[in-house]
């Protein structure tokens, strides 16, 4: 068998029913012109799968991924595309101070040594050490009234970036991989999830490896390791073959690794084609006046770039707020990178046209204790903290909810994780109670009872 | 040679009994408490002798009390005298001129204060001293302790500095009391820079800008006025010395005469030069584990470690302070003691005060020695200013 025949083979998925399989009959002999049947002829082979996924996905809590292909919701995810919506998460790694940023306690015992200023939004003040972002206020919704359920970081990540308790024994999508499902193109050579820094490690869950994260460095920059060694046409040649292997492989073991693995390479066979993207040397020395000069900085530019590149959802990690000891030295410091960055990032936006159809949302696993503990530090607190959003689909320079004097309950309109998804996914167009089949189980974006916050919305 | 070693044991004691050493050594060893002020509004951070007999403190709001203090130990705590009124945010640190007629203070309202010693007050103020305490009984729902109340005469600031335009967390000053320097956070809006202004005290004004490439922390000025120590600080969290610096810089030319970043990079949060300028201190704050609390003795021309005390605070120094003997230095920590060292040989002598258990709890925020070096005063998260009487 030439290489030539080899690089005819189809790359198309083969549907059957409601069920996709990719894959090469066992035993086929591969000659020349091919014939691709699917896998479901071996009867036997096809139950032995069921069944195994079934008890794993149940017993095990491990669901084996089914790509997508067991959930009805093409339709929905072609009608969000159209949307051409994006979002941007800026991730503030460990738990931001929601009393020394967005929700300030000024004179008060639990207020800290910042102060308030105002914004270009009457009524609406913010940390003095983000002058830049006071700015913008006009284009943010903060929701002051978070009330949420998992108080540290393993199960706080977790719950942040997927609605759901780690305790479930589900593994549920992060909200990067619900978003590349729903918004992402699947012809961009480009990966529709990109992270930057400390981000959230869940994964695509159940989603499967199709909508796994594609980690850059925490400086914005690829991984050394993908520079090609060779040229383009070989490369392809290669990639080719292997594809071919590891399909013929995959269908003699009947093992869904094989398919993870392929995924991953052609993911990444494909993303060397456009590397150029990530270049932003030459870019940046002028970005980082507007960004400051900062990895989290540059990764925010990095951010903006891929998403007018038609990258769906981009997370940047900014490390170091979890600060139960020193907690104001560390927010101040921690204010002088974020305020150039995120506000760069909105001015940026708006200037090219992006911000009506890119959503950013600014958050944490948990928000930190009104109580100034004797380590000058602020420790988790998930009983009333902030969030902000701003850009495509919700309506900025407002508050949603209130905490009280000190900052230590909730006043008005709680919100939950599921509230904060709902709101999230209907302002990228995607419904919030899209349900999705991990075997025959149902599960669904949201948790029931979440409810979008509508006077968030445009 | 039994009569031998007795005789050389005989001198031996009788040269260390009649030593000076011996006898401040001594003096410390009858150190006690001599009256502890409540001042429980919220922490007190910066504290300064006026005086030997009148003690000036200040607290995370921006408040300054002042207490006549009493001559011995079975008076009464007085309430304070005084309450100087201005600043709106922290006071980082109070020094007193060494004519003792004028306090200073720095704070994080960007603003550095001078008040008369004896400046008159315009009106009275009623202080609460257990206000943090009825505040923590009503959150928690617990019975409202009745408050304790004080009459304080209010007085106002006699000069203002307004060079720096962010926070201001430290201050120094010559012997002679011409130069005071004052260092600050970030200046305009740029990340990661601090900036120290020299200034000429009695005229109040700036003498001197030196821009640095970290937030200071620890600083101190050269008795000739010629040099000053900065150290330098990018605050991460559980790793606040990551990124720290520590220089010395030529205050005429405005550039780095050593720079121990390398060799000490562990932050540090307050240096002092003796009197005399034989000696320059550094010690080690932040958060970091262990006895990590160390003063380091440099060479205040070079830089160069000479000796370093062991062991140190556990978690973290807080301030640092020579006594007046020039013998002696004294430190305060996060784990609420004042620990005093011999300088020539770095030894520890004794800790004043007990640690309060449980983790960092309370920690002494600043500490002063009265001018005739038989008070020690401290300040502490609690909301507490103890008096110590170092000698008899």
């Amino acid at each position: 068998m030439s290489a030539g025949n080899v690089m005819r083979l189809p790359a198309l998925p083969v549907q059957t029913g409601s069920v996709i399989h990719v894959g090469i009959s066992k035993g086929q002999l591969l000659t020349g012109g091919l014939t691709v049947f699917p896998t479901n002829t071996n009867n036997n082979h096809h139950s032995r799968r069921a069944f195994l996924k079934a008890t794993l996905a149940t017993a095990g809590g491990l669901a084996i991924a089914n790509w997508g292909a067991l959930f009805n919701s093409e339709t929905i995810a072609q009608e969000a595309r159209r949307s051409n919506k994006r979002c941007i998460l800026l991730w503030a790694n460990g738990g931001a101070s929601q009393i020394d940023t967005f929700d300030m306690k000024p004179g008060r015992p639990t207020g800290g040594p910042f102060r308030p200023i105002q914004t270009n939004v009457n009524g609406i003040q913010i940390c003095e050490y983000m002058p830049l972002l006071a700015r913008h206020v006009d284009k943010l919704a903060m929701i002051r009234s978070m009330r949420t359920q998992s108080p540290d970081h393993p199960d706080g990540i977790y719950h942040m970036h997927t609605c759901y308790k780690q305790s479930e024994r589900m593994p549920h999508p992060e909200i990067g991989a619900m978003i590349a499902k729903y918004l992402g193109n699947p012809d961009s050579d480009l990966p529709s999830f990109i992270r930057m820094g400390s981000t959230g490690n869940a994964g695509s869950g159940y989603l499967g490896p199709r909508y796994e994260p594609f980690h850059l460095g925490s400086d914005g920059r690829l991984p050394y390791f993908s520079a090609p060694l060779v040229t383009p046409a070989v490369q392809d040649r290669r990639s080719e073959l292997l594809d071919f292997m590891e399909q013929e492989r995959a269908s003699r073991s009947g093992a869904e690794a094989f398919e993870s693995h392929r995924l991953a390479e052609q993911r990444a066979l494909r993303l060397m084609r456009t590397r150029q993207v990530f270049n932003i040397d030459s870019e940046w020395q002028r970005a980082q006046e507007r960004y400051g000069s900062t990895s989290f900085g540059r990764c925010c530019f990095m951010a903006r770039k891929l998403i007018e590149n038609g990258v769906p959802f981009v997370e940047v990690g900014q490390e170091n707020y979890d600060s139960h000891a020193d907690n104001f030295v560390c927010h101040k410091a921690n204010m002088d990178v974020l305020d150039p960055a995120w506000s760069g990032l909105l001015t940026d936006l708006a200037e090219r046209n992006l911000l009506a159809n890119t959503l950013v949302v600014w958050m944490g696993e948990v928000g930190r204790t009104p109580y100034i503990n004797n380590r000058a530090g602020r420790d988790h607190f998930i009983r009333a903290w902030t969030i902000v959003l701003a850009g495509g689909g919700v309506r900025g320079g407002q508050v949603y909810g209130a905490t009280d004097r000190d900052g230590r309950e909730v006043a008005n309109d709680p919100v939950s994780e599921g509230d904060l998804f709902a709101t999230i996914y209907t302002a990228l167009g995607i419904n919030p109670r899209v349900r999705h089949f991990v075997g025959a189980r149902p599960i669904w974006a949201t948790p029931e009872g979440a409810r979008a916050l509508r006077p968030l919305l445009a | 040679m039994n009569v031998t070693i007795a005789r050389s044991l005989a001198i031996l004691a009788i040269v260390f009994y009649t030593s000076p050493l011996h006898g401040q050594t001594a003096a410390f060893a009858d150190a006690k408490l001599l009256c502890t002020l409540p001042w429980d509004a919220d922490w007190v951070t910066a504290v300064s002798f006026v005086g030997n007999d009148r003690v000036a403190a200040g607290n995370k709001q921006g408040s300054i009390l002042v207490w006549n203090l009493p001559a011995s130990d079975s008076e009464k705590a007085p309430p304070p005298a005084r309450l100087l009124a201005g600043h709106t945010n922290e006071i980082t640190r109070l020094l007193t001129t060494p004519d003792q007629k004028t306090l200073i203070s720095s704070s994080l309202d960007r603003t550095i204060k001078y008040w008369d010693a004896d400046g008159e007050t315009t009106k009275v103020a009623l202080v609460v001293l257990n206000e943090r305490a009825r505040y923590e009984a009503e959150t928690r729902k617990r019975k409202i302790p009745d408050p304790i109340e004080a009459r304080a005469g209010v007085q106002r600031h006699s000069r203002e500095l307004t060079g720096h335009k962010d926070w201001i967390v430290n201050l120094a000053m010559t012997p002679d009391g011409k130069t005071l320097v004052s260092g600050a956070d970030k200046v305009d809006g740029k990340v990661k820079e601090g900036e120290v202004i020299v200034w000429d005290l009695p005229a109040a004004k700036e003498v001197k800008r030196i821009k640095l490439g970290g937030w200071p922390w620890g600083l101190a000025i050269s008795p000739d006025a010629r040099t000053i120590i900065a150290s330098e600080r990018i605050p991460l969290v559980f790793d606040s010395g990551a990124r720290s610096g520590l220089k010395i810089w030529d205050v005429e030319t405005g550039k780095i005469k050593a720079d121990m970043s390398k060799e000490l990079k562990e932050r540090m949060c307050s240096a002092a030069y003796s009197k005399d300028g034989k000696y320059l201190v550094v010690l080690r704050g932040g958060e970091s584990g262990g006895l990590s609390g160390k003063i380091t003795l440099l060479d205040p021309a070079t830089g160069k470690k000479l000796r370093e005390t062991n062991p140190g605070h556990l978690d973290g120094g807080t301030d640092l302070a020579f006594h007046p003997d020039a013998k002696h230095i004294f430190s305060a920590g996060r784990d609420t003691l004042v620990k005093i060292w011999r300088i020539e040989d770095a030894k520890h002598i004794r800790d004043i005060g007990q640690g309060r258990g449980g983790q960092f709890k309370d920690w002494i925020c600043a500490i002063s020695i009265s001018p005739d070096g038989r008070r020690l005063a401290t300040a502490d998260m609690a909301g507490m200013v103890h008096v110590w009487a170092l000698s008899k």
